[in-house]
């Protein structure tokens, strides 16, 4: 009971985000009839994925068809959501899929491609002037605070490379690396050149 | 099972919680019970079972097995719970019948499903679960949630459920039953006489109503007696499933 607890609140927490998507449902409802058991190794959890045009049923039990199993350690499945290159994921060794692999892969799609109108849904709550007047609040926030963080980063580096000499900078490096790359070319023409000398000092002793 | 049956010429009497009343008088009361409390019926279960009652109909729905395609019939459907759920389950080529013995209930359960909408495989039946009006072999499950105490021949609704189901369809009995645990039966009888009376006065204005729910869950047969009664009207593979420490319980049967 703890478990079906569990799952009707975060059926109930995902689909209110994916109504917050005008094109999530739509995209959903191709999706009606499958359902995907994902099966945790550690900790040991089965969960059962029903998509359909009115969002996701959850179940820790279905005595139903099963379409795609995906049997991986909790580490994995983590990796499987978050990651670009999902097909990497997929082969590693301690993953296991079986049926139909297409309809996994077009709900993790669809989860990891949503686009929240949050706006709409904060405006239902608090009207159309005050989010106005809150959301440009909160993305001037946002902006401010991303100015701030790659100011802090650009600051940050320029002190480690340029004052307090712990670091080296980039283009100070590009450019050891560059003479580096020169004087190893350059040793590399004075043994072809030393090489041949040697060879015709050879040749002259003989004859 | 708890029918009486006095001399040769009285009529049968039945039990209507914890009295005694004629056969053909029951059904009537307990209208009157449903119609009561039609209006607050679920604002009141939320309250009387602290949201539980969500988490016994989504494991009722995880047993069920329904698939897309498939035709359910919920019967004492009430406000839908349900049925909403197999609606979007059997998808646009199944279907789903709603039945409700009680007027009420059933209008109620239909405003509710139609405002969210939830239509096009669904339809509503005022039908009496002893006598269900559909043919032989019909649906791919029948589910009765918290119907089955509230109907004066027992045997003969699961009977009639029996007749409507295709073979190998699933009937799902989700029903109020006996605690398995002694300190929680103490602890569940001192809130079902006590708390749910009083919740019932103060929200519905109507303590009678909650008082006759007490009596009938009582009066109802425990998870043994039942699964022997659906084995006896001809189920296959019956099994039941306690829920809450027994408090609820759902018996699962598969027609041969």
């Amino acid at each position: 009971m703890l478990l079906a607890g569990v799952l009707a609140s975060v059926e109930h927490g995902l689909n209110r985000v994916l109504r917050m998507d005008s094109t999530a449902l739509p995209r959903l409802a191709a999706l009606e009839g499958k359902v995907i058991a994902i099966d945790c190794v550690q900790p040991a959890l089965r969960v059962y994925i029903l998509p359909d045009e009115d969002g996701l049923m959850l179940a820790g039990h279905w005595e139903g068809d099963v379409h795609c199993t995906l049997r991986a350690p909790a580490s994995h499945l983590a990796r499987l959501a978050l990651a670009r290159d999902k097909t990497a994921v997929l082969h590693a060794p301690q993953v296991q899929l079986h049926g139909d692999s297409a309809a996994l892969l077009d709900l993790v799609g669809v989860l990891q491609n949503l686009e929240l109108d949050w706006e709409y849904e904060l405006s239902r709550w608090l009207g159309p002037v005050a989010t106005s007047l809150l959301a440009g609040h909160l993305r001037l926030r946002a902006r401010w605070t991303r100015e701030g963080l790659a100011r802090f980063s650009q600051n940050l580096s320029e002190y480690l490379a340029e004052e307090s000499r712990t670091l080296v900078g980039k283009r100070e490096a590009e450019a050891a690396f560059s003479e580096l790359d020169a004087l190893k070319v350059d040793i590399e023409r004075l043994e072809a050149r030393i090489r041949r000398l040697s060879q015709s000092l050879d040749a002259s002793d003989n004859a | 099972m708890n029918d009486q049956r006095k001399g040769d010429h009285a009529e049968p009497t039945t039990h209507f919680g914890y009295s005694d009343v004629p056969e053909s008088q029951k059904a009537r009361k307990v209208a009157e019970v449903f119609h009561s409390v039609a209006a607050k019926y679920d604002l009141m279960n939320d309250v009387l079972s602290g949201g539980m009652h969500r988490l016994w109909k989504r494991f009722t729905i995880e047993l069920s097995g329904v698939r897309s395609g498939n035709r359910v019939l919920d019967i004492a459907g009430g406000t839908g719970d349900l049925a909403a759920k197999f609606s979007r389950l059997v998808g646009p080529t199944g279907q789903v019948v709603l039945a409700d013995i009680n007027e009420s209930m059933l209008k109620v359960g239909r405003d509710r499903l139609l405002d969210r909408g939830v239509a096009g495989n669904i339809e509503f039946v005022q039908a009496d679960a002893e006598k269900l009006p559909f043919p032989d072999n019909h649906f791919d499950c029948v589910t009765i949630a918290f119907g089955l105490r509230n109907v004066t021949h027992k045997d003969a609704a699961i009977s009639s459920m029996l007749r409507v189901l295709k073979p190998g369809g699933r009937l799902l009995v989700l029903e109020f039953s006996k605690p398995t645990n002694k300190l929680m039966s103490r602890a569940y009888d001192a809130y079902s006489f006590a708390f749910m009376p009083l919740a019932g006065k103060l929200i519905t204005n109507d303590s009678e109503s909650y008082r006759y729910l007490a009596e009938s869950i009582r009066m109802h047969p425990d998870q043994e007696t039942l699964k022997s009664m659906m084995v006896e009207a001809g189920f296959d593979r019956v099994t039941y499933h306690n829920m809450t420490s027994g408090i609820v319980a759902v018996h699962r049967g598969i027609k041969p």
